[in-house]
């Protein structure tokens, strides 16, 4: 049946011509693991665009209604809460995956002429993605999302000259408000796929125009004659550069078995991570409350971090500086990079730039991650006085953070406002005897108890 | 099936293109990949688009007032607010039933709606009788139809009185039918 369809769609569209050209290109060196993040990185952002375009169908993008109707989904929805993992946790992996492939591009020294613009495509499309990452965050409009954003924005703020103008532009307007979501929420959803979509298909027609680069075997690429292809070294030429293909096999069967696999293994990670790590949103986006400390996703961690170094006047070297270059660098780095070997050790300053790069982003990465999760592993008393914090429902009457009732005292910032160990076991242990006249009742708690919520409470501080 | 001999060259094995049993093998994996990872997606997504679709409200139990304020067989309007959830958005509506208490102290609530076409009738005191403005139904203090196109009695909603207060459930019917039809 299939194929009497495929026939009958053949003979009027003549499509043997064109399978031909999409599954028989030649893959030089063979069908290999280390070519599948290309493809990967496509499964993933399909993937995205396919939750996204469910999440837009019970989407609000205005702050009265934006969380709301984020919570609906989260609660109401039938598999609601597994759609919006997936597109959480795509979003992690398509950056992971632009990861990957962009090493193993640099690693193959495949930018190497004649792929400059390739490689080009490919870091524009990387830029494309941080802007899906940074407009994607707000939409949510949850403590987390909407000052991250400020953050964000008022980094732009930086710049001089236009970084007025341009923090103007971005938050149509003075404040983060309804005009920013509506366009960030716009560009995250039509502005950015269009662009994308479009230079994805250019960047894939300027993959096969040029052809894959293949393996570095043979170092240095050798320029060939023309027409005989493999085998016979000429005296270089002003023609094209080709490599010297010794084994080749097509993309299909193999290398499209391979793509399929690790699609197959990365939706199963995805769908996994969506299904068993929850990522609850914070509270609706309070503008009044600054005590919020914003963090925000894993992949600008290392970023956040290298911003808490740097202070005063130096600040904008971090905020800017450094990031606009990084980009352009790596936008004109085939024309930086002259050498045309492709053998990684025939590219020693090539690849201990790389090096160094990826070992100050996971240092940084480290750091962060050993601070953000340093809490808990410190102290297990401080977990143990929190459980008692919620079975005795404290929350009834004081506020952490915004959650909890308004009778007691807001205990957000308690460790700092009163440090004393002391003073919070006999309060425990009887309110009345330190504060004279709280209407606090005494709770029925052991010593270990009070000492347990005596730790946690201590650790109720600003964020340094 | 034979393959020519690769032109073999030591630091590069040659890699041709798989034929035979084992392009097919490639093929059933990468085929059975996309099924997986098709249904695997088609499955949640048909079913996040589909749950609103059949879900039905939730109906609840609303206080719309004093049973004191009743007076025995004199039929009252009673407004109340309702919130009613739409999606993500809750919306509160002004409602207002029609309650009389019955000589034995039963309250008996009705729906605001004519059953004729929907419109909201009126209590003629002097005549002692329900009349609808739009194409003159008469129900009478039991809600019988008296007179006028109404094709049924008076929807009865509902209600339960604790402590004293009165409860009713708010719904709707369709219009026009011999017999009561629950939206």
């Amino acid at each position: 049946m299939a194929s009497k369809i495929y026939e009958w769609l053949d003979s009027r569209l003549k499509l043997t011509p064109l399978e031909n050209s999409l599954l028989n290109e030649p893959i030089p060196g063979g069908a290999s693991w280390i070519y599948v993040f290309g493809s990967a990185t496509l499964f993933l952002f399909v993937l995205q665009a396919i939750t996204g375009m469910f999440l837009a169908v019970y989407y609000a993008p205005t702050p009265d209604h934006a969380y709301d109707s984020i919570r609906f989904i989260e609660t109401q929805v039938a598999f609601g809460a597994f759609v919006r993992g997936l597109h959480h946790w795509g979003a992690s992996a398509m950056v992971t995956a632009i990861g990957l492939h962009m090493l193993q591009v640099f690693l193959y020294g495949a930018y190497n002429p004649p792929r400059e613009a390739l490689w080009m495509v490919g870091v524009v499309l990387f830029l494309i993605t941080l802007g899906f990452a940074f407009t994607g965050y707000l939409l949510p409009w949850d403590q987390n999302a909407y000052w991250a954003t400020q953050v964000g924005i008022n980094m732009v703020g930086t710049v001089p000259v236009v970084g007025d103008l341009l923090v103007r532009l971005l938050r149509a307007g003075e404040t983060l408000g309804a005009l920013t979501l509506s366009r960030f929420f716009a560009v995250h959803v039509l502005f950015l796929p269009a662009t994308l979509a479009l230079l994805i298909m250019l960047h894939l027609f300027i993959l096969r125009r040029v052809g894959p680069a293949g393996p570095w075997r043979g170092g240095r690429e050798r320029r060939t004659s023309g027409e005989s292809g493999a085998g016979r070294e000429a005296t270089a030429g002003p023609g094209v550069v080709e490599r010297r293909v010794r084994g080749s096999e097509t993309f299909y069967p193999r290398q499209v078995f391979m793509d399929a696999v690790v699609m197959l293994g990365l939706f199963f990670i995805v769908a996994a991570l969506a299904l068993t790590v929850s990522f609850p949103l914070t509270d609706k986006a309070d503008p009044s409350d600054t005590s919020f400390v914003p963090v925000p996703e894993w992949y600008f961690l290392f970023y956040y971090q290298l911003l808490k170094y740097v202070h005063g006047p130096l600040e904008p070297l971090a905020t800017w500086i450094l990031p606009g270059l990084f980009f352009l660098v790596l936008l004109f780095w085939p024309f930086l990079d002259r050498n045309p070997a492709r053998h990684p050790m025939a590219r020693p300053i090539a690849l201990a730039s790389g090096a160094g790069f990826l070992v100050i982003v996971f240092v940084l990465l480290g750091i962060s991650l050993r601070d953000l999760y340093a809490v808990p592993r410190l102290d297990p008393a401080v977990a143990q006085g929190k459980a008692i914090y919620t079975q005795f429902g404290c929350a009834g009457c004081h506020r952490v953070h915004g959650v909890g009732g308004a009778v007691g005292p807001d205990l957000s910032y308690v460790g700092d406002t009163r440090p004393d160990r002391d003073w919070h076991s006999r309060h425990f242990r009887d309110p009345q005897s330190v504060a004279p006249g709280s209407i606090m009742p005494k709770f029925p708690l052991n010593d270990q108890q009070i000492g347990d919520l005596t730790s946690y409470v201590l650790t109720l501080k600003k964020p340094t | 099936m034979s393959l020519p001999d690769p032109p073999q060259d030591k630091d590069a094995p040659g890699f041709y293109t798989p034929v035979g049993s084992r392009r097919k093998f490639f093929r059933w994996v990468t085929g059975a990949a996309a099924a997986v990872i098709g249904a695997g997606l088609a499955i949640p997504l048909i079913g996040y688009i589909f749950s609103p679709a059949f879900k039905r409200r939730e109906q609840s139990w609303i206080e719309v007032g004093n049973v004191t304020d009743l007076a025995s067989g004199e039929p009252k309007q009673l407004d109340y607010l309702q919130a009613v959830q739409d999606g993500w958005l809750t919306t509160k509506f002004h409602k207002a039933v029609w309650a009389i208490k019955q000589a034995d102290g039963q309250v008996t609530v009705f729906s605001p709606l004519c059953t004729h076409l929907g419109c909201g009738y009126r209590w003629d005191d002097p005549d002692r009788q329900f009349k609808c403005p739009c194409h003159g139904s008469v129900y009478d203090v039991t809600g019988k139809v008296l007179g006028g196109p109404a094709p049924r009695h008076l929807d009865v909603l509902p209600s339960k009185v604790e402590d004293g207060k009165l409860f009713v459930i708010y719904k709707e019917f369709k219009a026009g039918l011999p017999n009561s039809v629950e939206l």
